[in-house]
């Protein structure tokens, strides 16, 4: 196999004309979106370079709490940016989320990196925290879909959930199919995702390690034990979160504390 | 004398800390078989009382009492089984008149209870002017009329010892307010059942004479 093909700093400044059409399309239709894709773009290039020296770094000490401190940086990161993606303010979901997703990313990445790849040591940057950074990443698009739709089903079936309430369902009964609801709705995207890999795309690992020079028949073995993952990590975080979560959208006496409509305590009426 | 059912005493409420009071030192007593019209103007905290006394709403003063003890000493769902909310558009599940009037049945709390035979079922939509509808009909294609009477069946169905009547009639034509009207009042006069109902209408039952509350600024007053 041929080594990959060097990308020097020249040629990388090159897609930036990629931008530059995104900019103009942002400009032309007034989207309102020409700062996002500046500082978009200018996060892209400083967060991936600082994560390349600090990758590097890691990879030299080769130090299991280190490797550990990273991996919690990324879940803690993961978390504020669910919370930016959701916009209930009412109900405490962070905490439960922030330890679901701790337990539930740790044992998936353990699994798959000491089981199914069995990597010696185990905490092995290198495998370690690219496998656990790709279960981070899609669930957690996965967790702030199924959390906001938590709350959006509560709000709009406020009158369904309060009529069985009434009528001596508990909180559990009374929103069955709405917890239901949110968990499948940030599933899908993964199963759907199984679905169509192979044939619409080519995962982005598979694809880096086919560049890198892997066997492609090697390089679909660990996509394969990724997507499995992915699928059984969204799963568990999905189910142990929503249902947490679910408990905290009622009060003491079962009631629902969300209001239709309104986000924040201090609106709250 | 009845027996006194539910004993508020100096129930204060706002909906946040340090916002409106909506309720300050009131004060109410229920007793068994009592048929209860409260009134005020939009905004006053009619619904608001109600949804208080079946802990729809937690309150931060005062006690309620029901059968001498603690709203919070009951389970929630045995309490809100107990005395029955229904709101002003009690929601109908996607599905038929049947289906919506048999599925509080399946609940934890309901599961000793005897379900209604078919036979009870047509017998009670005659009695709630319910004539034309078919218990296999689908329930959200009904008026609004015939769905707030199916779910007063509904709560009926549950054997309430306080039916909570949040402004039963504000939806719907002259003809059905009437009959809705008429139901309650059986209820209350034959069965005996304690009432409390939300109104901002003059509306009084017909041969009787109910206590009639007035809230305005956080207080009740009895007329």
């Amino acid at each position: 196999m041929n080594p990959p093909i060097e990308i020097t700093l020249w040629q990388l400044l090159f897609g930036l004309l990629f931008i530059l059409v995104a900019q103009v399309t942002s400009f032309i239709q007034h989207l309102g979106l020409n700062r996002d894709i500046t500082i978009g773009t200018i996060r892209t290039f400083a967060q991936l370079f600082l994560m390349g020296y600090v990758l590097t770094f890691i990879f030299r000490a080769e130090n299991q709490w280190l490797t550990l401190a990273v991996f919690l940086v990324m879940i803690v990161s993961a978390v504020f940016i669910i919370r930016g993606r959701v916009k209930e303010k009412s109900i405490p979901y962070i905490l439960p989320t922030f330890a679901t997703m701790f337990a539930s990313y740790l044992g998936t990445a353990f699994f798959v990196s000491a089981v199914v790849v069995s990597v010696d040591p185990w905490w092995d940057p290198r495998y370690f925290l690219p496998l656990g950074g790709m279960v981070i990443g899609n669930s957690m698009s996965a967790l702030a879909i199924a959390i906001e739709r938590l709350f959006n089903e509560l709000r709009q079936q406020r009158n369904l959930v309060e009529t069985r309430l009434c009528l001596g369902a508990n909180y559990r009964e009374a929103s069955a199919e709405m917890l239901r609801t949110a968990i499948s709705s940030g599933m899908i995207p993964s199963i759907n995702a199984m679905m169509g890999v192979g044939l619409v795309f080519i995962p982005g690992m598979m694809a880096g390690q086919i560049l890198a020079g892997t066997d492609p028949l090697q390089a679909i073995r660990y996509q394969i034990a990724i997507m499995m993952m992915l699928v059984g990590s969204t799963a568990m975080t999905s189910f142990v979160t929503i249902t947490i979560v679910r408990k905290r959208c009622f009060g003491r006496g079962e009631e629902l504390l969300l209001v239709p409509g309104l986000t924040s305590p201090a609106q709250k009426k | 004398m009845n027996t006194l059912l539910i004993d508020m005493q100096s129930l204060g409420f706002s909906f946040s800390p340090g916002g409106k009071v909506l309720f300050r030192d009131l004060s109410l007593q229920v007793t068994e078989g009592e048929f209860l019209l409260i009134r005020g103007a939009s905004g006053s905290g009619k619904s608001t009382l109600l949804r208080i006394l079946c802990r729809l709403q937690s309150y931060r003063q005062g006690t309620i009492l029901f059968h001498g003890k603690p709203i919070e000493s009951y389970p929630p769902s045995l309490l809100r089984n107990r005395m029955l909310y229904t709101t002003q558009l009690p929601a109908m599940t996607d599905a038929t008149v049947r289906d919506n009037l048999l599925f509080p049945f399946s609940f934890e709390v309901n599961s000793g209870k005897k379900h209604p035979g078919e036979d009870q079922l047509r017998k009670m939509l005659q009695d709630f002017y319910l004539d034309d509808v078919s218990p296999d009909q689908h329930a959200t294609v009904l008026s609004v009329g015939q769905q707030q009477r199916v779910a007063l069946m509904r709560a009926l169905l549950q054997r309430p010892e306080v039916l909570l009547l949040d402004e039963p009639t504000s939806a719907l034509d002259a003809q059905s307010a009437t009959m809705v009207q008429r139901i309650i009042e059986r209820l209350n006069q034959e069965q005996g059942m304690t009432i409390m109902m939300v109104t901002h209408s003059d509306y009084i039952p017909q041969g009787m004479a109910p206590k009639i509350c007035t809230l305005e600024n956080g207080k009740l007053e009895v007329t």
